[in-house]
């Protein structure tokens, strides 16, 4: 079979490219616009990102989303890497307890809420900023556990005995030998946790329970864009957008950058 | 021997219902140079790691200085072993992969920087001592294995395949200098290996295991001029092996011909056997050899220090492999296709049942 021709491929990469970033482009261009306008550009200016500021609700709402993130990606990450280490110790018992593990990545988020939300009303469980942090747990668990499992598919256990027979404890095998070498695969896994916890909207506005005081930042959007498109969400996004890149950026490249040895 | 160091007694290593280390007694003394010699799958790694403590024995008793050590867990046993795959820490330099054994002891900074400065100018890595393991070569990597198993100066160190991983001319360097390391520390050494020249080089005795079961066991001259089985001769050095049967306190061999050899006690006329000679061991001529034999020469190859020459024989099926020495060749016409006569000794024979 003849390939398509240099040209036809390049248009066609650069119409894929177009329909993924001109939306996101836009949004940035907007949020430096200062008029304001969908429809005209009227200059340069970072004035909307100063309005951000001094809204009130919005910073109450990032405050929220912060805290929801920091807490949520440290749980995560501290389970899921002992999970992690667990399970491939164990991997000999068979694939069932991975199908387990990783169902939370892949099951509907709508799904993952419904049944949250079912959960913690069975529980009479009062909702607030602690159960989005708990439900956030729940799905970034995997995902760090993911992370991490990946990094221990090259991971020479031999150290680990190595370790042992030296006269280390299993504790301080785990705290010298296991952790340093896993350490860029952690990070990773706390990056990716943290980004995610960051954007996540469903689960969020699921289990965040009545009132403001659990607002977070993708909740404070969406309550605001029902009012229409304001420069203020454009610039929020923007923040958040880039906030976002920036740490996937870093967790591929710490996943990336194998450790010596490895 | 005096009270060894290491006892094995009748230590039997279950896996389900495979037995991979069969009914072992053994005993090794202090300062010895002991070698554990098998196939893969005799049962060797799975008994060095009940040495370690990695596995317990299903049954049987391992004692290091009199004491009982089946069941203490690897940390807290006097006994060191060089990883196969050297297993070093690769997020520690050099020095730290060293120092990490003595850490665990929790001996005083000053004392752990004296004891790794002075491992590592032995092994002369000085100038290597802040590089990462994966900034070391093979040879490297295996000195710094050794050396971090070394500094804490065990009772018993335990080496698995420790040149396996080496290129053959460096082998052979490292073989003698395991030899003056164990010398210089006075440690015990047990190195596991499924090469039989290593064995006879390295170490004072040699033990050969086949399936999880100790076959026989003593030094290497020992093991090579008297094995006491047919596998046991083939699987250390070459050997010609000639199927006969016995006859009146000597051999008949398959062409008809008498093999003057020391039978077993209670060899019966007719009993089948399997009379065995080292290549080395044949000698071209009749001389004043009690045996011979006569032959085609259908190969020869020179391999410097001796001549190995193939001979096509009525005694066997296999060619009968001969090793002369370069002056034993000297001057003599060994042209292929010729037939060649050759004897031996009657003492140089050894009888295994058939």
């Amino acid at each position: 079979m003849k390939s398509a021709p240099l040209p036809l491929m390049l248009l066609i990469l650069g119409l894929t490219f177009a329909f993924l970033y001109v939306p996101i482009s836009v949004l940035v261009a907007l949020s430096f616009n200062e008029s304001g306008l969908p429809t005209a550009w009227t200059g340069f200016s970072v004035k909307w990102y100063g309005e951000l500021a001094r809204n009130g609700d919005i910073l109450k709402a990032a405050g929220n989303t912060l805290i929801v993130a920091l807490a949520s990606t440290v749980v995560a990450t501290t389970l899921g890497t002992l999970l992690a280490v667990g399970v491939e110790i164990r991997r000999r018992k068979g694939r069932f307890l991975e199908t387990i593990i990783f169902a939370p990545m892949i099951i509907p988020d709508i799904v993952l809420a419904i049944a949250l939300l079912s959960f913690f009303s069975l529980l009479n469980v009062t909702m607030g900023l602690h159960t989005i942090i708990v439900s956030h747990v729940v799905f970034n668990l995997a995902f760090v556990c993911a992370v991490v499992r990946a990094r221990l598919k090259t991971f020479d256990w031999s150290v680990v005995e190595a370790s042992q027979d030296l006269g280390a404890s299993t504790l301080t095998t785990l705290r010298r030998v296991v952790l340093p070498v896993l350490s860029p695969a952690v990070v990773a896994g706390a990056l990716l946790a943290f980004t995610l916890s960051v954007d996540e909207f469903i689960i969020a506005f699921f289990t965040a329970g009545a009132g403001r005081d659990s607002i977070t930042l993708p909740m404070q959007i969406f309550a605001m864009i029902r009012f229409g498109v304001t420069p203020e969400i454009n610039a929020l996004s923007t923040i958040v957008m880039g906030l976002s890149v920036l740490m996937l950026t870093l967790s591929q490249r710490l996943n990336r950058g194998r450790l010596p040895g490895q | 021997m005096s009270e060894p160091l290491l006892s094995l007694s009748n230590v039997t290593k279950e896996f389900g219902s495979v037995r991979a280390v069969d009914g072992v007694n053994l005993d090794i003394a202090e300062n010895e140079f002991f070698a554990l010699l098998g196939a893969s799958g005799s049962g060797k790694t799975t008994l060095l790691r009940m040495l370690a403590g990695f596995e317990t024995p299903t049954s049987g008793e391992v004692r290091l200085d009199g004491r009982d050590i089946s069941h203490v867990s690897p940390n807290h046993r006097p006994v060191n072993l060089m990883f196969q795959s050297y297993a070093l820490f690769p997020h520690m330099s050099v020095a730290r992969n060293i120092a990490y054994g003595l850490e665990m002891e929790r001996l005083p900074r000053s004392e752990i920087n004296a004891r790794v400065g002075e491992i590592l100018e032995m092994i002369q890595l000085s100038d290597l001592a802040g590089r990462k393991p994966d900034q070391l070569s093979g040879g490297q990597r295996q000195r710094v294995a050794l050396a971090r198993a070394l500094v804490k100066r065990p009772r018993l160190l335990l080496l698995d395949e420790p040149l396996g991983a080496l290129d053959k001319k460096l082998r052979g360097a490292m073989q003698l200098e395991l030899k003056r390391i164990q010398d210089q520390f006075g440690i015990t050494f047990i190195v596991v290996t499924h090469d039989q020249e290593e064995a006879l080089v390295m170490a004072d005795r040699v033990a050969i295991l086949k399936d999880g079961g100790l076959l026989q066991c003593g030094t290497p001259r020992e093991i090579y001029e008297h094995p006491q089985s047919r596998f046991a001769a083939d699987f250390i050095g070459l050997m010609n092996f000639m199927p006969a049967t016995v006859a009146d306190g000597a051999l008949l061999a398959r062409d008809g011909s008498r093999i003057a050899a020391p039978l077993p006690e209670g060899a019966h006329n007719g009993d089948p056997m399997i009379a065995a000679v080292r290549p080395e061991r044949l000698h071209l001529g009749e001389g004043d050899h009690e045996n011979r034999l006569r032959g085609r020469l259908i190969a020869k190859a020179y391999h410097g220090l001796d001549l190995q020459l193939h001979l096509e024989t009525d005694l066997s099926q296999e060619p009968i492999l001969v090793r002369l020495t370069a002056s034993e060749a000297e001057g003599q016409a060994l042209e292929t296709g010729t037939a060649i006569t050759l004897g031996w000794k009657a003492q140089d024979t050894r009888v295994f049942n058939a």
